[in-house]
């Protein structure tokens, strides 16, 4: 099995359109399963009862192979984006409503309480007190999510989009192993990149966190 | 969507579905060997190398990041390419699916490792014991927990991505998802992604029952 | 479509670059309301689908190529699975336009249709297709399903026309794309029309690289494939004949919405139809699948020799 040099310099545009388009379809998804994941985790973490359904919910979507998903919603957004998005996005969430859920959990209770004591509204102590202390925990499940969903975009190329997916589909076709290998070596390199690029975001928004260090 | 779970039922009950060689009974037993053995195999690997790292606190920076490196591998770009190299067998999905699990099941087996009180450890040699000892008799049973989630969490992975098999031509629950996509029999696919979801939720039960079963002596 | 639109806006969906994007392209959620009554125009640009196969890719780009030197906006969206996804996909929207096969497409909207003649065959899609899709005029270049065997198998069971299959009922294992089980051109036609039954059907790919490996391994006895794929040559495969004419003929078609079809359309793709033949359809393929040349720049060397572009 040999590399194709030549195939990869006369396909630069095409492999640069595709890690783009890849990319943007793990981070919409990621950016999406946040939302939610922050907005579900508000409510399984104010009512209890909640918590356990919401979570054994993710957790049962995350045991269904991405590619009926992707299937499945065909007859509701077709063979578009949204299908891909949507799909990934349902992947995200058992990482990411879990660690949201730990996240709000770690927050100490007499932290709450003296906000509370200092009249601050409840919405305002969620948004400027509860999740940045539970940030830590958040972005832990971000980068979890992120790397998972990039490995999962290629899935969706059995419906026409997946990102590098693409790249396999092809060389699977015409037994061709140099865009597949191009398409491995860059879906990982995404990854890496990806996470370290959230390493960082991380280490500015918790300065608290290095002065700590 | 109403009508697809309608359909789902007498799909799910149809006598003619569940036997023959394209059948729901074994689909299942194909689906459930792809799951074990390459679970097994994946165990076989990342099981020894996290307690060795564990253990001996050595390498454990480049075993976590590749194991970060092997959660972004894309399982369809390596089941082409293990095809390419190696032409048409069962060889591709199992490196696929193994390369998935190790990763969950080398990265718990070492967190569980590593939540081992040091005073433990430091009591256990005090008191004559050898460095295997010290791990299999202290650690490994200590780290049980945290190394049963992984597996756990790596089965899980793994009945839902056996799901690939299908896409060359292997039989397993990924049959019903590919031929309905082909098909464009929307109902096929739901039976075979509930069935996927169904057994790895199963699989999960039975493994949380067994580690109950093994912890029935400890308290918390 | 209305949730379709709402969720395109919520998900900020871009168009979905291919990777044999044969032209700048446009996004596939754009211009897709305005059934214009009448001729349809496509100024918006013409979103071009293909099918799971090497030679579905070469059309789309052949389609985009001409359309693109007749001033229309094209993108064509490679591998997007099979006619039965692929049709609804159109009328959905998501497409404008397809290279498809006569009888093909026709026993797929009826399967119980009669027409084998090219002439009827077109009227008869005319009257199967649903509302606000339609077929231009069939080209020259033909691509059949086959019903191939190797050699050895032609000889030790004395097979040399579908019809002879039946001797060997319940004891050959056929191997064809997953959607082949299903349909009229495919284990269901071969039933009714000969009589025969396969052992087990094996789900494999469109004339690709399981169906053939399979076929070579011996791992099936009968594969489905394409006329037009060269390695059917190349082995010395032994095609199957159909005496009762289960399978019709399959000139190329443009499948296309009525919103898109315009004159600029129609003529460029006419004038396609009339200049490509099969032997050239067949070397493109070639030159894809072995050559691992683009289908893009395959389709725009050919419409360009050719006076086409």
């Amino acid at each position: 099995m040999t590399i194709d040099w030549s195939w990869i310099g006369d396909h630069t545009y095409d492999l640069t359109t595709l890690t783009v388009s890849h990319l943007q379809a793990a981070l919409s998804a990621v950016l999406f399963g946040v939302l939610i994941s922050l907005a579900l985790a508000v409510v399984a973490h104010r009512i209890r009862p909640l918590r356990g359904f919401l979570l054994g919910i993710s957790n049962v979507l995350f045991t269904i192979p991405s590619i009926a998903i992707f299937v499945l919603l065909l007859p509701v957004s077709g063979l578009t984006r949204t299908t891909t998005v949507i799909g990934l996005t349902v992947y995200t969430l058992v990482v990411l409503l879990r660690n949201t859920v730990e996240g709000l959990d770690s927050v100490p209770a007499k932290t709450r309480e003296a906000a509370k004591a200092m009249g601050t509204r409840p919405l305002r102590t969620l948004l400027t007190v509860e999740f940045p202390l539970a940030l830590p925990v958040i972005m832990a499940g971000v980068r979890i999510a992120t790397v998972m969903s990039i490995s999962l975009v290629s899935v969706a190329t059995y419906i026409g989009d997946g990102g590098l997916g693409q790249l396999f589909t092809d060389g699977f076709q015409r037994n061709f192993p140099t865009p597949v290998i191009a398409g491995v070596v860059l879906t990982i390199l995404l990854a890496v990149v990806a996470d370290a690029a959230l390493v960082a975001v991380q280490y500015v928004l918790t300065p608290w966190r290095r002065r700590r260090a | 969507m109403y009508e697809l779970f309608k359909h789902l039922g007498g799909w799910l009950t149809s006598g003619a579905q569940w036997s023959g060689s394209d059948g729901i009974t074994h689909r299942l037993a194909e689906h459930l060997q792809y799951s074990l053995v390459a679970t097994l195999i994946a165990a076989a690997i990342g099981l020894p190398l996290g307690l060795l790292i564990g253990h001996t606190g050595k390498g454990a920076f480049l075993a976590i990041n590749l194991a970060s490196f092997g959660r972004a591998l894309p399982t369809v770009g390596l089941v082409v390419l293990v095809f390419l190299a190696g032409g048409l067998s069962m060889l591709p999905v199992y490196v696929a699916l193994v390369a998935l699990a190790v990763p969950a099941i080398v990265t718990n087996t070492y967190a569980g490792m590593t939540a081992v009180d040091p005073d433990v450890k430091d009591a256990a040699r005090g008191q004559g014991m050898r460095g295997h000892q010290v791990l299999f008799q202290v650690e490994l049973p200590l780290a049980l927990p945290l190394i049963m989630t992984g597996l756990r969490l790596a089965l899980i992975q793994v009945v839902a991505t056996a799901t690939i098999a299908a896409y060359v031509s292997f039989g397993g629950l990924g049959r019903y998802v590919f031929d309905g996509l082909a098909q464009r029999d929307l109902v096929q696919v739901l039976g075979g992604a509930v069935l996927v979801a169904v057994v790895a939720v199963v699989l999960d039960l039975l493994l949380s029952t067994l580690q109950r079963f093994l912890f029935r002596h400890r308290t918390a | 479509m209305n949730r379709r639109t709402l969720l395109g806006g919520l998900f900020a969906a871009a168009s979905v670059p291919a990777l044999s994007a044969c032209a700048s392209g446009i996004t596939s959620l754009e211009n897709q309301g305005g059934t214009a009554s009448g001729g349809g125009s496509s100024k918006g640009g013409v979103t071009i689908g293909t099918a799971n196969f090497t030679e579905n890719q070469v059309l789309g780009c052949l389609y985009a190529a001409v359309l693109t030197a007749a001033g229309v906006k094209t993108n064509v969206r490679p591998n997007l699975g099979t006619r039965e996804i692929l049709i609804p996909a159109i009328k959905g929207g998501d497409i404008d336009l397809l290279p498809e096969y006569q009888g093909a497409l026709l026993h797929y909207l009826d399967p119980k249709a009669t027409a084998t003649e090219e002439g009827e065959m077109q009227n008869a899609l005319a009257v199967a297709l649903p509302a606000g899709l339609q077929v231009l005029p069939y080209g020259m270049a033909e691509d059949s399903d086959a019903f191939v065997v190797t050699r050895e198998t032609a000889k030790k069971y004395g097979l040399t026309s579908l019809a002879d299959l039946k001797k060997q009922n319940g004891r050959l294992v056929i191997g064809a794309a997953p959607e082949v089980k299903k349909r009229q051109v495919g284990v269901v036609g071969l039933k009714d029309v000969y009589r025969v039954e396969f052992k087990e059907f094996k789900s494999l790919d469109s004339s690709g690289p399981l169906v053939k490996g399979a076929l070579k391994k011996g791992d099936v006895d009968v594969a489905n494939l394409f006329t037009t794929d060269t390695d059917i040559q190349a082995n010395d495969w032994v095609v199957l004949t159909d005496p009762e004419n289960l399978i019709p003929g399959q000139h190329v078609v443009p499948l296309i919405a009525d919103r898109k079809a315009d004159s600029t359309v129609r003529k460029a793709l006419a004038r396609l139809g009339n200049v490509l033949t099969t032997a050239q359809l067949t070397e493109l393929n070639r030159q894809v699948d072995k050559d691992k040349k683009d289908p893009e720049d395959v389709a725009n060397a050919y419409a360009r020799q050719h006076g086409l572009a």
